[in-house]
């Protein structure tokens, strides 16, 4: 079997700035966002020939290869499932590349998500397709929103592991505390208290206002080519050591409500256990990590079930500090998407290149092997990326 | 059924795998699929089963009883056809399969795990619908 690890490097990222209103159209995210990510690794746009991106994304591969100037793409491709899709366009990029189907390819991700979308909105469900017609199942009883979506897996979870409110406040501040001290955050130079996110209205209950991501305008892309070609580059390569999908037995997008585990966890052990046996890697040797919180409860099941801690210790790992920086894992050291910015874990991605790279704005010392991972709750992804 | 109404249902959005569901609350009936091959029980409507991939199934009517397995609470943003706060509960029905189900009409406080409910049918506008009450 062909291995893809280590075979690909993230050699440039870019990213737009991130606001409530971007004032221009996502196409025009998604070219600077591109532009950008070709800057920092030193790479002319007539070499890019291969784009992979979200089927949520409204920018079409060609038109962003258009308004770059490129000139040959071969390769273009989609992954569905919104944020639980964040890291199949590196994994599309990395075999795609290993392969020899293709030589550069870009991963994007712009959205005026804010100013235009408002993901957070009850769900429309038509036309019947294979999922509206689950999503209408479910919006017949009245659920019909993601955070309603996962707050019922997370009181589930609250049951079973005697996790409450008051942890995931733990995280709400860290992650906050994470962002007032990087200039890209929304929340910049503002850290909440526990008692912040206590007071603050319910959305979803269990779920509160501060413990739901950021909406938000904004574009990221990366740009990812061989290692031996990284090597050559600007930029110290951040190699792609494990890239995985996951979509075991009982999946449902954000309605799998039939297994026997009803967290969002699941998904995250299958993709867990892939990126593992690919990299040869164990939780143990990750310096650091970046794991989605579209809602940061759902964190606590994540460090679980990517093997940082048992099942149902989470709270403990959490509220012993284990989550900034000198704990066991820092996690979200950009402010996560609660505190920095909603671009569908994709602006988690270029936190691990800056953190990898050694430039972060919280950077954890000598971060050398990080996760990365995508929405829970639904069919997800996620990745190890390592500088040697 | 009617010529304007070829479903047999008013359901916003479904078809033809999800359609007997509909059908069934039009009658007062809570069906679900039973596989003709290995008899396993699905609520969550599927073209096949989950166990053993037979295409063949037949729908049974279940009581419509069963205790709370977990829930939820809508506050916001505001709710199409539904009140805030809006509690919902996903039961697993005495029969062993699990079903969403509003808990509108009840107390949000007084929905808790482990709690026993059976099911109510109403309409909601012209939709034949159903919800959760507690035992």
């Amino acid at each position: 079997m062909t291995s893809i690890s280590n075979k690909t490097a993230i050699a440039g990222y870019g990213a737009t700035e991130f606001s409530k209103n971007s004032g221009r159209s996502e196409l025009r995210l998604a070219v600077e966002a591109t532009l950008g990510a070709l800057a920092d690794a030193g790479l002319d746009p007539g070499e890019v020939d291969g784009m992979s991106s979200f089927t949520m994304d409204n920018n079409s591969e060609q038109e962003i290869f258009r308004a770059i100037g490129g000139k040959d793409l071969k390769f273009y491709s989609r992954i569905p499932q919104g944020g639980g899709g964040t890291l199949g366009p590196v994994q599309q990029a990395a075999m795609a590349i290993t392969t020899g189907i293709a030589n550069v390819v870009v991963v994007y991700r712009a959205m005026n998500e804010r100013s235009e979308y408002r993901f957070g909105q009850p769900l429309h469900s038509l036309p019947p397709t294979s999922d509206n017609v689950i999503f209408a199942y479910h919006g017949f009883s009245g659920l019909m929103t993601p955070a309603a979506m996962l707050g019922l897996m997370m009181r589930r979870y609250m049951h079973e592991t005697g996790a409450t409110s008051l942890d995931f406040a733990n995280y709400a501040v860290q992650a906050r505390k994470y962002a007032s001290t990087n200039p890209n955050a929304f929340y910049y130079g503002k850290p909440i208290t526990v008692e912040d996110h206590q007071n603050s209205r319910l959305i979803a209950d269990p779920l509160r206002l501060l413990d739901c991501c950021q909406e938000s305008d904004g574009g990221v892309a990366l740009v990812i080519v061989s290692a031996e070609r990284a090597r050559d580059l600007r930029q110290k390569p951040v190699y792609i050591r494990a890239a995985a999908q996951g979509s075991p037995k009982g999946t449902v997008s954000l309605g799998g409500f039939y297994k026997n585990n009803i967290w969002p966890f699941d998904e995250c052990a299958a993709a867990a256990r892939q990126l593992y046996a690919q990299s040869g890697l164990r939780p143990a040797d990750l310096d650091a990590a970046i794991l989605y919180d579209h809602f940061g409860p759902t964190v606590f099941p994540g460090l679980e079930a990517y093997g940082f801690c048992a099942k149902g210790e989470a709270k403990d790992f959490v509220k012993d500090g284990n989550l900034a920086i000198g704990g066991k894992l820092p996690i979200n050291m950009h402010g996560g998407q609660l505190g920095e910015a909603y671009i569908h874990g994709m602006n988690g991605v270029a936190e691990a290149v800056r953190q990898l790279r050694g430039t972060a704005a919280n950077q954890v010392p000598g971060a050398r092997n990080m996760l990365v991972t995508a929405g829970s709750g639904l069919p997800t992804t996620a990745a190890i990326l390592g500088v040697d | 059924m009617t010529d304007a109404n070829p479903k047999g249902h008013n359901a916003p959005c479904s078809n033809r795998d999800f359609d007997f569901f509909y059908r069934g609350l039009e009658t007062q009936q809570l069906l679900v699929q039973r596989c003709s091959k290995c008899q396993t029980l699905r609520s969550l409507p599927s073209p096949g089963c989950e166990e053993c991939g037979s295409l063949d199934w037949e729908p049974v009517a279940l009581s419509g009883e069963g205790e709370i397995f977990s829930y939820v609470t809508h506050y916001h943003p505001p709710l199409p056809g539904f009140s805030v706060p809006h509690p919902m509960a996903l039961v697993t029905l005495d029969e062993g399969v699990r079903l969403l189900g509003a808990m509108d009409g009840t107390d949000p406080g007084d929905v808790e795990i482990g709690r026993r409910v059976g099911i109510e049918f109403l309409r909601r506008d012209t939709v034949a619908a159903y919800r959760f009450r507690l035992l």
